[in-house]
């Protein structure tokens, strides 16, 4: 009889499993990111950030718009290129395409539900580590939060997001998928863009209809 | 498909929406605003003392979103806590316990409400103690804050049996402990200059608390003066990311309790004073065994006209109990002194030439 630490453990493992299969990496040429499936004839949501173009031009590194030399590997180990269908720096989204049918896909849920003080799991690459798993609970959201730009919608997470978790995505306890890992503001509190953000960008981007989950 | 998990995440922000009507958000400093706690629903509320920089025009924000202003009932900085008081109010106490029961492992949650809503952050207790010696400098800076001079705690040889005259070898280690203290005064009255341009208090934040809860949740900015809250919703302590670098603390409610008690009836905390200056040494075999403890307190400087210069203590007194409470070190000696205990003539066991006497020291006042 397992006791309840035990089933703990057990059910969070069931959400990670699930969660892998829509779990994929975005490479754009230099560096990885993660990225989620959205609908499984192909449509896959990351940052923007991971899907740009990197540029030298005097000091440092910049991004110049969408990169066109994007990779996505699959959770199968399946190798794509993607086509950039929407691209959005501000929100700091982008929608990818590529040409597969029948992908896994997680539930879409609403983040207009998520409260301060629920559990929530992260899935990306860290540091280039596949699939790493990190949890806890959400800190708070809002579009006003301490050391974050006023005007956009953000989650407030304290779990460990890294560099390779951006793109990924973020679940509940129940599996379903209420927000893209987006940035850390310290090793203890990392951002999420809502879901519902991503679903008025697909809609904006791509039609009245394409937010919605079918 | 997963029971368990749904329900403790449904369960801890439920507690977080109910705790949370007790966190008010505290407007006292330039920068980010910090959290506070209802006390009584009569107006009392309890914040951190280094998020109130200023003493008036404070602002307090309601769960409801309303604003009321608050004047503040007086600072503590040892425990980091100041009471503050808002009139008029709708004000919802939460349920305080103590933290006896608390043990290390146990699932707490740190509440904040910096912005308009209140905001949650998980972790376990780390360690529940007494101690905070884990951490040289914050012990330092503790020692500085009273007065006392602060050093290294070196390795002092036993002292000789048959105690004084003092042998040369122990009168050196004691010339050298006076240098080292005087050196640290030094150091120390430089560093509170330093400190004193930094904060508008002037003052360390480094406390000195004979009881704390630590843990691991994150101090997400603004948190400071927080709830730590436990799985059944019970306030379990005052949260502060001031008392120790990088280390999450919570004062506890009886703590908190004792100081909101004092502030309400006097405005500010009495610090005990006794004007001495000591470090702790290893006691002979023979007295420890007598004494049933290894080391005591060398008296390194007495102040004239002190408390401790009225009773009697002389320099190279080893002090082995304090009202007979016995005192290893000199956290032991500060936190009995902490303890309210101004004008209370209290029996001092000290060692002087190897033989134990007693004397009765009247505690005075840190001015």
């Amino acid at each position: 009889m397992a006791n309840l630490l035990q089933q703990l453990n057990a059910e969070m493992s069931g959400v990670i499993e699930s969660g892998w299969r829509s779990l994929v990496r975005v490479g754009n040429g230099e560096g990885a990111g993660a990225g989620t499936i959205w609908h499984k004839d192909g449509l896959i949501i990351t940052n923007a950030h991971v899907a740009a173009k990197r540029v030298y031009r005097g000091w440092g590194r910049r991004t110049s718009g969408a990169s066109q030399e994007l990779k996505v590997t699959l959770a199968d180990g399946r190798d794509f290129m993607a086509k950039v269908l929407a691209f959005d720096e501000e929100n700091d989204l982008a929608a990818l395409a590529i040409e597969a049918n029948d992908l896994p896909t997680i539930e879409v849920g609403n983040s207009w539900v998520v409260r301060p003080g629920q559990w929530v799991l992260a899935l990306g690459h860290p540091w280039g580590v596949h699939g790493a798993a990190t949890s806890g609970i959400v800190i708070g959201k809002g579009t006003s939060l301490p050391e974050m730009p006023p005007g956009r919608d953000w989650i407030a997470l304290s779990l460990h997001l890294r560099p390779g978790h951006s793109g990924g995505p973020l679940l509940d306890a129940d599996g379903k998928l209420i927000g893209i890992n987006t940035m850390i503001t310290g090793p203890d509190v990392g951002f999420a863009i809502p879901v519902d953000t991503v679903k008025s960008f697909l809609r904006q981007a791509l039609g009245a209809r394409s937010g919605e989950v079918v | 498909m997963s029971d368990v998990l749904k329900q403790v995440s449904d369960e801890m922000a439920q507690m977080v929406e109910t705790a949370g009507q007790s966190v008010v958000r505290v407007e006292a400093r330039r920068r980010l605003p910090a959290s506070g706690v209802v006390w009584s629903a009569d107006g009392l509320i309890v914040t951190s003392h280094h998020v109130v920089e200023r003493d008036e025009n404070i602002t307090i924000g309601l769960p409801n979103g309303q604003s009321a202003s608050a004047t503040l009932v007086g600072r503590d900085p040892n425990t980091d806590i100041a009471v503050l008081r808002v009139k008029d109010a709708q004000l919802t106490a939460p349920n305080w316990a103590g933290t006896d029961d608390l043990r290390v492992g146990h699932l707490v949650l740190a509440l904040g409400r910096p912005g308009q809503f209140v905001q949650a952050t998980l972790g376990v207790v780390s360690s529940l103690g007494g101690d905070i010696s884990e951490d040289a400098e914050a012990v330092e800076d503790v020692l500085i804050m009273r007065g006392f001079p602060s050093f290294e705690i070196p390795d002092v040889p036993p002292m000789p049996p048959g105690g004084f005259p003092m042998p040369p070898m122990a009168r050196r280690s004691l010339e050298r402990a006076q240098e080292r203290a005087q050196r640290a005064q030094e150091r120390a009255k430089g560093r509170g200059e330093r400190r004193g341009r930094r904060w508008s208090q002037g003052g360390s934040f480094a406390g000195r608390f004979e009881q704390f809860v630590q843990t691991d949740v994150a101090m997400y900015p603004g948190f400071s003066g927080g709830p730590l809250v436990d799985a059944a919703g019970q306030i379990r302590g005052i949260n502060s990311s001031a008392l120790m670098r990088g280390i999450s603390l919570a004062i506890p409610t009886p703590v908190v309790r004792r100081v909101v008690e004092t502030l309400q009836s006097h405005g500010r905390m009495r610090q005990g004073y006794l004007g001495i200056g000591a470090q702790p040494a290893r006691l002979t075999p023979a007295l420890a065994e007598q004494f049933k403890q290894e080391t005591g307190l060398l008296l390194v400087s007495v102040e004239p006209d002190s408390p401790a210069d009225k009773g009697g203590l002389l320099l190279g007194d080893v002090i082995i109990a304090v009202d007979g409470v016995m005192v290893r070190t000199l956290e032991e000696l500060l936190a009995l002194l902490s303890g309210n205990r101004v004008g209370a003539e209290v029996p001092v066991l000290v060692v002087r030439g190897g033989q134990s006497q007693e004397l009765l020291v009247t505690i005075g006042e840190r001015k």
